[in-house]
């Protein structure tokens, strides 16, 4: 019920063992070039351009293929020629484990078929956030994620509201937040009204009632949630090739009138009806 | 039964995790700790069989206890807890540092047991 990659699947299900995936890893370390080996192995550029490029990467933060080209040790048309090469010769796990024999060709592809019908509950399946947002398909596949980790940690049932920039953080009983580094700066905020910390503590604690619990427990089970989330959303987006780093949670008690969106961010709200009179939201404070 | 060690910052994991494994009649939860520096020490006083353990946690990590955990005890198996498994580079860094496997967040209470009975 999580967001995988296939090697920890196979090892999971049991299919291959851990030392049979350690190799077949070692295996693809040795045999998938990084972008300046294979540079150098068509011949492109030398070993000591690209020490001087990454010598320059200390002082400006930019990817190794831009850095050579801006240097001009590479044209772009070769830079593409190299990634193109990367991706044609690429070792991908599951061939990696058949060449350490952990797995037959034959079986490769039906573990194929169960991997992708285990990762189908997490596939985007279209939400629509305000024109112009950058990476908006890291953030719609956030909102999603957060939908369906509703349904199937917290065994809610809702229905989830448009996606509207927001000017104000609406206030809450509490919120729970956790902040992402890496490629993209953004804060994922949770909000929810009183009645909805109780269900998310009884799904969470897997208990019947809650009434007895430290408000400490119940504020835990509401950063635990986010906390599953965002690791799930920061794995869906190495697999989409964009670097999230998570920090560890925080919760929130908002003012009645709520909480200013920070300068050079952008808010958006994704509003989440469960009914009853409970209110949650999810926030997005991307930073422009 | 197989003594079991949980370790993790977040006392609602650690509600769970004690949960599943002391339900399942195959394992006894001796105690929980709330960081590497707590897991090695209780790792001596109470000497598990398994230790369930968070990647991310304030103080000592998870990863950083891992390397200590392999050198120092080598009959003790570690599984690494995360929500963030299916970040691959984090999955072999666990896996090559020493952890028998990785269990991932949300639970799912079958595949935590399948895990644990297969050390």
């Amino acid at each position: 019920m999580a967001v995988k990659f296939f090697g920890q699947f196979l090892v999971e299900q049991g299919i291959v063992s851990r030392d049979a995936l350690v190799n077949a890893i070692e295996l693809q370390d040795q045999k998938n070039l990084k972008l300046g080996e294979m540079a150098v192995s068509m011949g492109y550029i030398t070993q000591a351009e690209i020490e001087r490029a990454h010598n320059a990467q200390m002082s400006k933060d930019m990817k190794l293929g831009d850095m050579l080209v801006e240097m001009g040790f590479l044209t772009l048309t070769q830079l593409n020629d190299v990634i193109i090469r990367q991706k044609n010769t690429h070792l991908y796990i599951g061939e990696a484990l058949v060449q350490v024999g952990a797995i037959s060709s034959e079986n490769l592809q039906q573990h194929l078929a169960d991997f992708k019908a285990d990762q189908a509950k997490y596939v985007s399946d279209g939400i629509e956030l305000p024109a112009n947002i950058a990476n908006s398909n890291i953030w719609e596949m956030t909102a999603d994620l957060t939908y369906k980790m509703i349904t199937r940690v917290l065994d809610l049932q809702f229905r989830p509201g448009k996606c509207v920039r927001s000017e104000v953080i609406a206030p809450n009983f509490m919120m729970a937040a956790m902040d992402f580094s890496g490629d993209l700066e953004a804060r994922y905020l949770i909000s929810v009204s009183e009645g909805l910390q109780q269900s998310i503590a009884k799904a969470i604690l897997r208990e019947e009632s809650v009434e007895d619990e430290p408000s400490e427990i119940l504020e835990d089970t509401v950063m635990e949630f986010v906390n599953v989330v965002c690791g799930n959303v920061a794995a869906k987006a190495s697999q989409m090739g964009v670097i999230l780093n998570i920090n560890p949670p925080v919760t929130i008690h908002p003012p009645a009138t709520g909480l200013p969106v920070p300068e050079g961010h952008t808010a958006l709200s994704f509003p989440i009806h469960i009914g009853d009179g409970d209110q949650m939201e999810m926030i997005l404070l991307i930073k422009n | 039964m197989k003594k079991v060690l949980v370790v993790d910052d977040s006392l609602s994991v650690v509600r769970q995790l004690e949960k599943i494994i002391s339900e399942s009649g195959d394992f006894v939860c001796v105690g929980h700790a709330k960081n590497g520096a707590e897991a090695i020490k209780m790792n001596h006083s109470e000497n598990p069989d398994i230790i369930c353990m968070d990647m991310n946690m304030p103080g000592m990590d998870g990863l950083t206890a891992l390397r200590t955990l392999s050198v120092m005890d080598k009959e003790v198996k570690v599984v690494m807890v995360t929500s963030l498994g299916g970040v691959g580079d984090k999955f072999t860094e666990a896996l090559k540092l020493g952890a028998k496997n990785v269990i991932s967040k949300p639970f799912e209470t079958d595949n935590v047991l399948r895990i644990l009975r297969e050390l």
